[in-house]
């Protein structure tokens, strides 16, 4: 049967384009926009899916090259020799895996040299950096020669390469004993943000019995998928003597562990009944109990189910220990799940499926099996004959128009998941705030004349007054800032600023843009959020006023200029009843206009710019205008609170500045709401 | 780069004495401007609450028992984010600091995993991150421009202080020794994973404000530092044991196949694995 006759090699293919597809697509956005948006990564979760499936997952999956490798040249088990390249393949691959997996993963790719040059020996990830460099270099050498024999002129090379092979595996083992146990070295230095059942001055040995495990394991499943994809003949004889060995390998794992545990006295942990007690027993189950069961039946009659699901389930149960390792243990501790982003799986996949497909590649063209699959299929695609005016040739799709049609599918998905992402990331919860209240303030001067006591005498009367009351003090009206949306009051004097910035004409410093027919909007009628950026702008509405049909031009005046808000006409061109001149707000952006920030960086962008200013010149009283304490009184006062407590010590200066010193002097003070044309 | 800083007797360190801290963020706010780390508020989900730690604040104050702690990287002596670095990004100084060199950062954020105090930050929203945390104002220190870091030159009621670490260790003695009901009788960071040099002294356990009870009592690095010394003996080992492996293994195939040449194939010599 050729591939062209069989549906599964077409659907599997096709499936595995389609998800280099999308792959393709997320890994472009996350090169460009950053991991935060292309990721569930957050600080306290920093290593996920990419780190704990495509590079423990793919320096797991090598681990069958040199179980393999050692069983074949190092104990002279000649008769495993036909699963020898198969197994360095995967091996390879698993590693590009890893690179790959590592590219897209770290922040900062370009610098993925530095560990060449840059040593620090005390660092677990620079031994399984040179790991991973030193054995990438020593499989491909390993492989070499599989793809070299199609060529004449590398004969000598061939000759030279087998020659070497002893030492070279021999070089092999030792990196890959080094490199699978110094995955679980890494683990070392995040003891304290793991779970005990998982973390142990042993996790380097529970790694290296386990990689054993595993790559036994993995050379078995590859197996049985590629014989189940190309409808030939798994070498059961073969994949039983693996299950054999497994099961010692599985069994030592088992001792390992169990021993650990009880040596280091945590041992009843495992039978706590917290969930933590129920993953590490699934875990155990998949890796090593059920296996052992499985392979051990698997020794009587033919067995291949046992062989098959035992394998499945050891390799699962192996790459969920690492995942556990990895990240799930640590969750115990920190109390922060992570779940992976669809586009971190996407990504994960698309890994995956790129080297199966090079796989399955390697195996179509070069000598990778000792009886290799049929050819490949090369299609005729159905083109029109000029004669007969009639489609001649196949009606399927050759294998690239497959291909390409597959990949095009999945970077229109791709391109879908990565928006629906970025739209994710974005922080969902608005907060909200709460509009200040207006309240009354009794005002004394100190006893020592610098500056004056501000007493809030009410907290709910809404009255604009200046009166002067029994005891030499003032009762003015002030405001109650809910800075920060949690009950913690700032007083702000109100009329005592309004005073000092000229009386009534003052408005406009600080309140620097209206609603129409408002003399002074309050800051919360557009800084609607404490924190996020406020879109004050009503389209539709100004279309509306300005004439319906010819409107566009009164802003967007340039006609070359996109339509953006950008590129039109600034609000206070129109909007004339907030003078620049008169304002002491400086707006950070200027070019989008109509943009309100968050309600707390509007507050102190619009306080903090006038208290550093007057701090210079003026003397104040026991602390610099600026300080965060000059505002920040009290945080705990709440309105109940506030009616029992001392006094507020707020302090202001005592000379007074002249009259219509309101944009004198004052730095930024032509500084403009939306930058006069 | 050295890791030899514990020894240093010129090695500088932050006391900050909880029971004075009044919780105004004069330091937050000094840090920022001092390090330039722009605003806390864009709209990100990996940011949480604007008032914890994150790459754009280096220090915050954490409310807890009604009292304010603050909280920032803990300088440790022998710290693990410099060890986990593999190539020296993050190092420790000699004056205590340890510092960050984005240059050779890989952003592999193994800083981030192996923070026995989780305090390190990255900047997840940047095509171009770099690892954010305290570094103790350390370029700022080393040339000059400050004297003191910007934190401590700002707190208002001197609850957080810098000086060398020896004589903060030696104030914060006195201070419980002076006021032995109100303090508890513990310095922060005196022993903890080897010691920090961020110490802390307050009236209340600070276990839920930063000091986790399961630290351990000596440098992480260490377990770490123990198995990768025994990298080369087991590269050798291993190698030479394959070797040997192999050496006798071919050996006795070829007695074997000599002696089936000799005399007539035994039936008994057959290999167990092939005849079953």
């Amino acid at each position: 049967m050729t591939p062209a006759q069989n549906p599964r090699l077409i659907v599997t293919k096709a499936v595995l384009w389609f998800l280099v597809g999308v792959a393709a697509v997320v890994a472009v956005v996350r090169f460009a926009r950053g991991l935060g948006v292309t990721t569930a990564l957050t600080d306290a979760t920093p290593w996920g899916m990419w780190v704990g499936f495509d590079v423990m997952g793919g320096v797991a999956l090598a681990a069958g090259g040199f179980v393999v490798a050692a069983t074949v040249y190092i104990f002279r088990r000649e008769r495993y020799h036909a699963i020898v390249r198969p197994a360095i393949l995967t091996a390879f691959l698993g590693y590009l895996a890893v690179i790959i997996g590592l590219m897209i993963d770290i922040g900062r790719p370009w610098n993925i040299w530095r560990p060449m040059f840059h040593w620090n020996l005390h660092s677990p990830l620079f031994e399984v950096a040179m790991c991973v460099m030193l054995y990438t270099t020593v499989l491909a050498l390993e492989f070499a020669p599989v793809v070299l024999e199609r060529f004449s002129w590398a004969v000598p090379i061939i000759r030279f390469l087998r020659r070497v092979t002893l030492p070279l595996v021999i070089l092999g083992i030792a990196l890959s004993t080094l490199h699978q146990s110094s995955l679980g070295t890494l683990f070392l230095l995040s003891g304290a943000r793991m779970h005990p059942l998982w973390f142990s001055p042993l996790l380097p040995v529970h790694f290296l019995v386990s990689a054993v495990g595993l790559g036994l394991g993995m050379v078995t499943v590859e197996s049985l998928v590629t014989s189940w994809l190309y409808r030939r003949q798994p070498e059961w004889d073969l994949l039983r003597g693996l299950t054999r060995a497994a099961t010692v390998v599985l069994s030592v794992y088992f001792v390992v562990r169990l021993g650990d545990l009880a040596w280091r006295g945590e041992l009843g942990r495992a039978f706590d009944g917290s969930w933590f007690a129920v993953l590490f027993w699934i875990e155990m189950g998949m890796s090593t109990l059920a296996p052992v069961a499985l392979f051990l039946r698997a020794r009587k009659g033919d067995g291949h189910w046992a062989i098959t699901w035992g394998s499945f389930l050891m390799t699962a149960g192996f790459v969920l220990h690492r995942a556990d390792v990895g990240g799930i243990s640590h969750i115990a501790v920190t109390g922060q799940v992570y779940v992976p982003a669809p586009t971190e799986v996407a990504v994960s996949l698309g890994i995956v499926s790129g080297l199966g497909l090079i796989f399955l590649f390697f195996v179509e063209n070069l000598k990778v099996w000792e009886e290799p699959p049929p050819a490949v299929d090369h299609f005729t695609p159905a083109a029109m004959d000029p004669v007969s005016s009639q489609y001649i040739g196949s009606p399927w799709l050759g294998e690239g128009q497959r291909a390409a049609l597959a990949v095009i599918c999945g970077v229109v998905v791709g391109i879908a998941l990565v928006e629906a992402q970025v739209e994710s990331r974005r922080r969902s919860a608005a907060r909200p705030i709460h509009p200040p209240r207006s309240a009354a303030v009794e005002v004394t001067p100190r006893a020592d004349g610098k500056g004056h006591v501000f007493e809030v005498v009410s907290p709910t009367v809404p009255a604009a007054m200046t009166e002067a009351v029994a005891g030499g003090g003032l009762l003015q009206d002030a405001i109650l800032i809910d800075s920060g949306g949690e009950g913690r009051l700032v007083l702000f004097p109100h009329a005592a600023h309004q005073r000092r910035l000229g009386g009534e004409a003052s408005c406009t410093a600080c309140h620097h843009r209206n609603v129409p027919l408002d003399r002074a909007t309050s800051c919360s009628h557009c800084h609607r959020d404490m924190y996020r950026w406020t879109d004050t702008f009503d389209h539709a509405r100004h279309v509306v006023a300005l004439d319906q049909s010819l409107s566009c031009r009164v802003c967007h005046r340039d006609r070359n200029a996109a339509r953006t808000r950008a590129e039109s006409r600034a609000c206070a061109s129109c909007h004339q009843a907030t003078p620049p001149h008169l304002t002491r707000v400086r707006t950070t952006r200027e070019a989008e206009p109509g943009l309100a920030p968050g309600y707390e960086k509007a507050m102190h962008g619009l306080c903090l710019g006038c208290h550093r200013e007057e701090e210079k010149g003026v003397a104040v009283a026991d602390r610099s205008l600026s300080r965060c304490t000059t505002c920040h009184r009290d945080e705990f006062a709440s309105d109940a609170e506030m009616r029992q407590r001392p006094p507020f010590t707020v302090v202001a200066a005592t000379s007074p500045e002249p009259e219509g010193a309101v944009g004198g002097g004052v730095r930024g003070a032509a500084g403009t709401t939306g930058g006069s044309p | 780069m050295s890791t030899t800083t514990a020894s240093s007797t010129r090695s500088f360190a932050i006391l900050t004495d909880v029971t004075l801290c009044i919780g105004c963020e004069e330091c937050v706010a000094a840090c920022k401007k001092a390090n330039k780390t722009g605003d806390d508020d864009a709209p990100w989900k990996w940011q949480g609450g604007a008032a914890e730690l994150s790459s754009t604040r280096w220090t915050t104050i954490a409310r807890t028992q009604g009292r304010y702690v603050r909280v920032q990287c803990r300088h440790c002596l022998d710290p693990a984010c410099a060890a986990a670095c593999p190539v020296g990004a993050l190092y420790a100084t000699e004056s205590g600091a340890v510092a960050y060199d984005a240059d050779i950062c890989m952003g592999c954020r193994y800083c981030l995993v192996a923070c026995p105090f989780r305090m390190t930050r990255y900047e997840w929203d940047s095509p171009m991150p770099r690892v954010r945390k305290c570094i103790l104002c350390y370029d700022a220190l080393t040339s000059g421009e400050l004297d003191q870091p910007a934190c401590t030159s700002a707190c208002p009621t001197k609850a957080t202080i810098f000086g060398e670490r020896e004589a903060l260790l030696a104030e914060a003695r006195r201070r419980i020794e002076a006021a032995p009901d109100k303090y508890v009788n513990h310095i922060w960071g005196e022993h903890e994973v080897g010691g920090t040099s961020v110490l802390y002294i307050s009236d209340v356990e600070l276990t839920a404000a930063g000091w986790p009870e399961q630290l351990p009592g000596h440098a992480v690095p260490e377990l770490a530092t123990t198995v990768l010394s025994t990298v080369p003996a087991t590269f050798l080992t291993v190698g030479a044991g394959m070797a040997g492996v192999h050496w006798v293994i071919r050996r006795r195939d070829k007695l074997a196949a000599e002696a089936s040449a000799a005399a007539p194939p035994d039936p008994d010599h057959t290999d167990d694995e092939v005849s079953s």
